[in-house]
């Protein structure tokens, strides 16, 4: 018997690049023949577009799905107007185990509520998280991983310390199967490395977190701390969240920027900049989100990857690669057990 | 007195064998060799090619012919046909290319060449085939077989006529012994129109939009359970043949049930088998090696195919223009070298 590989669901219809870029990734994946694609959408379009592709058939399966949730829609009422809609059709499928894990690079948040419509939320999460990562000093884990998990990043504005303990919990989990850490250093982000600073949330989690054996709390971290990679695990709230990755997506573009504009403006910084090209080539590649296979999110009993609403092809056929190994490594088992683990005195 | 049977001429089936039948690698100078050392034995096949010709045998009820063409030298008839003896394959004809003749003449081209090899060979194979015999053809990506398989059958139904005969020779530098090979052949034998089907093994993954200038009669395949729903829809197999094929290539490669499934889709998909033909195979394929679980996933696919539209307009076979084709098969294969040599580097 051949042996088992998972299957990933892809709404073929969500991002910029829509259906071609999510046709093209999964014919990519199929060639690996590792992962399984079950692209949800126009059953035509897919089609046209796959015939044009070189993939492998034993690992691309279709299921047909006529509407979209357009990027700019309220979630609620995309989902209600439409209940064959691409992303919808394709959480369905997940939940009901025609595929292991979700994919979408559209409407986030009518792809969270499609999964809170059709998942089951974790016992013992209150909230469910979304994480992303970013590059550090760092290297971590046996795969010299550079990247740091920051969460949440914009699924809940602001949370209790119920939730961010238990936010500790699943990103541990996410590190330690996904980046194969074993014993992920998590830290909450506060202003300031003493116990009681912050809110009263963040102080009370930090409280419990501190007394929990089953994880490995360093404490409260602040800014300066995130690109050195002091934690592989960074808790917060989502709009703190959302902030500090939106400003590190941003510094990362304007050292692009200055590079260009010193490129142009002077012979010799551009003679620099040449002798430094093999840095600038790795940093660049280091800084590019379309290779982080976007933003798991956590709390679900299935795994479900956010995809960049930008994300081309190769985005996407790393975002399909996170989701396989999501699923492949039992993250959300594993998230399930280390919360039901969690001490009296910690909950 | 026993009325006389009617004369049934036996059905031809012409493979070519490497990248049709054995899984063989020739993109690289270490593969070439391991190629030509291995011990029969230790050639692999395609998965499933060895069971689908022995099920076409057992089918034709001993009424069909095999015959192999291949681009191999005549130095590995030994090994070739001993590979073929203990894959228990009877055939009927072995052809295979004068290579060591060709490197002493220096004739280089035509080492690599398949059009002034193959078509020469094929038309003198026909010359001595039984009067209102059928054939099916079986080819692959890697070469121009679709190109070659397709211009012998419009050769043979006058569909081509010599001047862009000509021009196709021209273009792909064919020597003038084997023009007049060709030439000679064609001069012996009356017009008819005996290729049924043209079988290629998508080796290389081509994209399947590749093969519709080349009309119906071209069907590309991705594993030879497809080529055996191919050769159920003409009529050349039954569903309980199909139905051991599928569970073959469960229990003896690395396929898996979902594999299976998910090929048998992309069939219906490309209208390689229609809805009816899947019913069929769900009702047929019963017992006689054949696992239940692959009789259940032809009927559940069935039952989930929607009817074909009467409306929608059929493929027609028409002839291609040759001389062009041939350019676009020459400029592929330019590229294709080019990005196995960009992936080379890069690994």
């Amino acid at each position: 018997m051949g042996k088992t590989t998972h299957t990933v669901a892809l709404d073929a219809m969500g991002g910029d690049h829509g259906l071609v870029a999510a046709v093209r990734a999964a014919a990519q994946i199929s060639l690996g023949r590792q992962t399984a694609v079950l692209l949800v959408g126009d059953r035509p379009r897919i089609e046209a577009e796959l015939a044009r592709s070189r993939y492998d058939a034993a690992f691309v399966a279709v299921h047909h799905a006529p509407d979209v949730v357009p990027m700019e829609a309220s979630p609620k009422d995309a989902l209600d107007q439409f209940p064959k809609a691409s992303i919808l059709v394709a959480a369905r499928l997940v939940a009901d185990g025609a595929a292991d894990a979700l994919v979408s690079a559209g409407n986030t948040g009518a792809s969270v509520l499609a999964c809170a419509r059709t998942f089951r939320k974790l016992e013992g999460v209150p909230r469910t998280a979304l994480a992303a990562v970013f590059p550090t000093e760092t290297r971590r884990g046996e795969k010299a991983d550079p990247f740091s998990l920051i969460l949440d990043v914009g699924a809940t504005l602001h949370v209790d310390a119920d939730a961010l303990v238990a936010f500790a919990h699943m990103g541990s989990a996410y590190a330690s199967r996904i980046s194969k850490n074993p014993r992920p250093r998590v830290a909450l982000l506060s202003n300031g490395a003493e116990p009681g600073k912050g809110p009263p949330e963040f102080v009370e989690a930090h409280r419990r977190l501190s007394r929990d054996p089953n994880l490995e709390f360093i404490g409260n971290v602040e800014g300066v701390d995130l690109p050195r990679g002091t934690a592989d695990v960074i808790v917060t709230e989502g709009f703190t969240g959302n902030v500090v990755l939106k400003m590190l997506e941003g510094i990362s573009e304007t050292v692009v920027d200055v590079a260009r504009y010193a490129y142009r403006s002077k012979l010799a910084w551009r003679l620099g900049l040449f002798m430094l090209r093999g840095g600038i080539v790795q940093l660049k590649q280091l800084t590019d989100w379309q290779q982080y296979g976007g933003a798991p999110i956590l709390g679900f009993d299935r795994p479900f990857i956010k995809a960049h609403g930008r994300s081309n092809a190769r985005a996407l056929a790393n975002a399909i690669k996170v989701a396989h190994k999501a699923a492949q490594s039992g993250l959300c088992r594993e998230i399930e057990n280390q919360l039901s683990a969690l001490p009296g005195d910690a909950r | 007195m026993n009325p006389v049977p009617p004369f049934e001429p036996p059905h031809i089936y012409r493979w070519d064998l490497d990248k049709t039948y054995l899984d063989t690698d020739f993109d690289s100078l270490s593969g070439l060799l391991r190629t030509a050392l291995q011990r029969p034995a230790d050639k692999e096949n395609i998965p499933g090619s060895s069971e689908l010709l022995r099920e076409l045998r057992v089918a034709a009820a001993g009424n069909a012919q095999i015959y192999f063409i291949s681009g191999s030298p005549r130095q590995m008839r030994g090994v070739l046909s001993e590979k073929l003896r203990l894959d228990g394959i009877h055939f009927d004809g072995f052809i295979l290319k004068d290579n060591l003749n060709n490197l002493l003449r220096l004739r280089f081209r035509a080492i690599k060449e398949q059009v002034g090899y193959k078509l020469p060979a094929l038309l003198g194979a026909r010359i001595g085939a039984p009067e209102g015999s059928r054939e099916t053809l079986f080819g692959d990506d890697a070469e121009r077989d679709a190109l070659v398989y397709s211009l012998y059958a419009d050769l043979l139904a006058r569909r081509v006529d010599v001047v862009t005969l000509r021009r196709v020779l021209d273009q792909a530098g064919v020597y003038p012994d084997s023009r007049d090979a060709i030439e000679d052949a064609l001069g012996q034998l009356p017009r008819q129109d005996p290729v049924q089907r043209i079988i290629i093994h998508l080796d290389r993954k081509s994209p399947p939009m590749h093969f519709d200038v080349y009309g119906p009669r071209v069907v590309p395949v991705y594993n030879y359970f497809q080529a055996a729903l191919t050769l159920f829809q003409d009529g050349r197999l039954g569903a309980g043949a199909v139905g051991r094929i599928g569970t073959a290539l469960v229990e003896r490669y690395a396929y898996t049930l979902p594999m299976l499934l998910r090929s048998f889709q992309d069939a219906l998909r490309r209208e390689i088998v229609d809805r009816e033909a899947a019913y069929r195979l769900g009702a047929q394929a019963v017992g006689g090696g054949v696992s239940g679980d692959v009789v259940e996933l032809f009927a559940r696919e069935a039952a989930a195919t929607p009817p074909l539209d009467p409306d929608a307009p059929r493929r027609v076979q028409t002839v291609p223009d040759y001389p062009a084709l041939l350019a676009r098969e020459q400029h592929r294969h330019q590229i294709e070298k080019a990005r196995r040599r960009r992936i080379s580097h890069w690994l």
